[in-house]
């Protein structure tokens, strides 16, 4: 590694901002700002009250590698005009207004919209996005559907443990981390919420936990556990059933469990059992392998099944800052967390039907609103191959592959860098990300955008427009 | 007897929906009718006209009177028979998602394969898939403890995973092979899979009788105690031959119970 030398040459500090990266949503960030005047009120160099229009990110401290690279800025990948793609397949420059009204002429004239992403912008912007999907019928979906969705019909099927990080930093003393790598996911995780920190009933920090890993892999977070369960690929769900059942009294039959010798499993049980205060986190390796939703529905209740000795709780490790955000917005306003198709005219949720993957390799939608998210680096290729077939609308503010499938372009702002927002922490608790510097003149707000379209297809469809939530 | 024949003329790519379609909501109709209806689409309704032509034959004082033929590619055909409690629909050709969900009487026949969820919820009746079926074939709604609740289904070929997921009553007989978790959570009911069966079924049952006339590749820690029982009568029916009886799922203090062909289980002995 390279050292690097600290960043001295800043003008202004702006404190506690959130990091809009993981679901942890760090909120103890400070950015360090180049430039610029700020709005507002400062106090020793500390950017009080407001930001600083025309700053520049350079340096940002307490954050994880991770947080860090993406509130830096990176203007070369940067969207910042609206285009439209022309007859030749080329990207050009188009004003505001044009781009504005092509994209709502496409959404408001078509038959299977679908409208993906949302787990990068606010709630704010959430809000106006529910009332045109609405409006129009479209397929509302995040990337729930390629992650934490197993997990969230888990949660329907078993109920869910809950618990805040707040509550693991004070009291855990057993940690299990299962089918995640959290020191390269999710880097804080350990240090500001579960493993490293000194908390009121656990003063001594590391030292008054145990660590517990339980992954096929023996990955970095493994390797600074105190105990690895390095079970078989796919056999999670034989795993903690055979765990549910030694809690439950009964004598192990066979010598060897997924790969892991009874012996340890009853020894594993025995320790969960003795715990004061045990905190479950589970990752894609549990939402993704062979059992799907069963195994984090089998995890719930093995959680359920510990509380009889001891207290558990359970928190599945979210990838991007507010996925967990529209789950919650959703099956607030809606009923269902994700997957939501609005094409009768009242909201229905079945998985398989109405996720977006299934859509797109069913070849079903005919325009496809894309928003703070990339599907074109992280979508199946039979999925990818219909969005270069139909009309594609971007709303993001980097350069991706997405951009390459895109028809039309419309850039926005970076949340918690360049607008404010609301985001929900993957622990359900909410938190209101500040803005720090000003955007690029010629990029919109995501929820200016979104708004816009609304009040667009409105007009196309002779509605009176109305303001989203108010 | 009303005899209502769909001769498909056009395939949409985005799924028609057919859940106004039941004998209970057509049995009066006339030809006038079908010509006028508009079928769900999408986000809008598109002339059915466009899509199907439809022959009417004879009258029906009652649902039960109906017999629907349905001809054409139906894969992009969704909800056939859904929510219908009385007729006779038979579908020649494979069809897509939730046909015969939450049907509580009548008969469905698929002379093809059926996409997932088919039986969701059933209640009553008989739905046969003459091919094969995918995932939760007589499965709960995503989130409900009750699944199928009554009624038979007969499945041909094989079945996806979780089939008969949360079942609560009724029937399911599969004559091919099994994927996963088959049975799980469930109360109540009756499973016989014919031929063979991948991993773990019965995962977390409470009741109920499963039934495996092939070979099962893993079996979960939750089924330790058996018996060997011969012939035995499993929920009114008379089975022959040797079987491995479990009760289980233990994980969850289950007291279902899990039939293996003794012969071909041997390993599991």
């Amino acid at each position: 590694m390279v050292y690097e030398e600290p960043i001295t040459d800043y003008d202004y500090k702006v404190e506690n901002c959130t990091c809009a990266f993981c679901g942890c949503n760090c909120d103890d960030l400070v950015y360090l700002v180049k430039g610029g005047e700020v709005k507002g009120e400062i106090k020793d160099g500390v950017v009080v009250s407001g930001y600083v229009d025309g700053g520049h990110v350079i340096g940002v401290r307490h954050a994880c590698r991770l947080g860090a690279s993406k509130v830096m800025e990176d203007m070369d990948q940067r969207l910042l005009v609206p285009m439209i793609r022309d007859e030749k397949g080329n990207l050009v420059e188009v004003d505001w207004e044009t781009a504005l009204d092509k994209a709502a002429e496409l959404i408001a004239n078509s038959v299977r919209p679908v409208f993906y992403g949302w787990s990068e912008t606010s709630i704010e912007t959430m809000h106006y996005g529910l009332e045109l999907g609405e409006l129009v019928g479209a397929v509302l979906d995040n990337q729930a559907t390629i992650c934490h969705g197993p997990s969230l019909q888990g949660v329907q099927n078993a109920g869910y443990p809950v618990m805040t990080l707040g509550e693991v930093k004070n009291r855990a003393d057993m940690i299990v981390y299962t089918g995640n790598n959290a020191m390269n996911s999710h880097p804080r995780h350990l240090g500001r919420y579960s493993v490293f920190p000194r908390g009121y009933f656990r003063k001594r920090g590391r030292f008054d936990r145990t660590i517990v890993t339980m992954d096929p892999r023996y990955t970095d977070t493994a390797k600074m556990s105190d105990i690895w369960v390095g079970f078989e690929q796919n056999g999670d769900y034989e795993f903690y059933n055979a765990m549910r059942a030694v809690l439950r009294g009964k004598k192990l039959e066979k010598d060897v469990i997924s790969g892991i010798p009874k012996e340890d499993i009853e020894e594993l049980v025995e320790a969960m059992k003795k715990a004061q205060f045990g905190a479950l986190f589970f990752g894609l390796g549990l939402t993704h392998t062979l059992s799907k939703q069963r195994n984090i529905d089998i995890a719930i209740n093995l959680v359920q099944d510990l509380n009889k000795f001891s207290k558990w709780n359970l928190i599945p490790m979210r990838g991007h800052f507010n996925v967990n955000g529209f789950n919650i917005f959703m099956a607030m306003e809606q009923g269902f967390p994700y997957g939501v198709d609005f094409a009768r005219g009242y909201p229905r949720y079945m998985n398989g039907e109405t996720n977006t993957i299934d859509l797109l390799t069913r070849e079903e939608p005919d325009v496809f609103l894309v928003i703070a998210a990339d599907p074109g680096a992280h979508f199946p290729s039979g999925a990818n191959r219909h969005l270069a077939n139909i009309p594609v609308i971007q709303i993001d503010i980097h350069w991706g592959p997405s951009t390459e499938l895109a028809d039309i372009v419309l850039p926005g702002s970076f949340i918690a860098v360049e607008a404010a927002g609301t985001s929900y922490r993957m622990d359900g608790v909410p938190i209101y990300m500040k803005k720090a510097i000003s955007r690029p003149e010629t990029t919109r707000d995501d929820e200016w955008i979104v708004n816009e379209l609304l009040k667009r297809v409105q007009k196309i469809k002779g509605i009176k427009p109305t303001v989203a939530g108010k | 007897m009303k005899i209502v024949t769909f001769n498909q003329k056009e395939i949409s790519q985005i799924g028609l929906e057919f859940d106004e379609l039941i004998p209970d909501k057509i049995y009066q109709w006339e030809k006038k009718d079908f010509e006028k209806y508009e079928v769900p689409i999408g986000n809008s309704r598109f002339p059915l006209r466009d899509y199907f032509d439809v022959d009417v034959e004879g009258s029906a004082e009652f649902p039960a009177d109906v017999k629907i033929i349905i001809n054409g590619d139906l894969t992009r055909v969704k909800y056939i028979g859904s929510a219908m409690s009385a007729g006779e629909i038979v579908a020649n050709s494979s069809v897509d998602l939730h046909c015969g969900s939450e049907m509580s009487g009548g008969e469905i026949t698929v002379n093809g394969d059926a996409e997932s969820y088919a039986g969701r919820e059933m209640t009553g009746g008989l739905l046969t898939i003459k091919g094969n079926t995918r995932e939760f074939c007589g499965a709960s709604y995503i989130g409900d403890w009750r699944g199928m609740t009554g009624g038979t289904i007969m499945i041909h070929g094989s079945a996806g995973k979780q089939l008969g997921e949360c079942l609560t009553g009724g029937e399911i007989y599969v004559r091919g092979d099994c994927d996963i978790l088959a049975g799980i959570h469930m109360t109540k009911g009756y499973i016989q899979i014919d031929g063979d069966v991948t991993r773990w079924p019965g995962g977390q049952m409470q009741g109920g009788s499963i039934v495996i006339n092939g070979k099962l590749s893993r079996l979960l820690e939750g089924f330790i105690d058996f018996e060997i029982v011969t012939n035995p009568e499993v929920s009114g029916k008379q089975l022959k031959g040797k079987y491995i009886k479990y009760t289980g799922d233990i994980a969850r203090n289950g007291k279902g119970n899990l039939y293996l062909d003794a012969d071909k289980n041997r390993n599991f002995l």
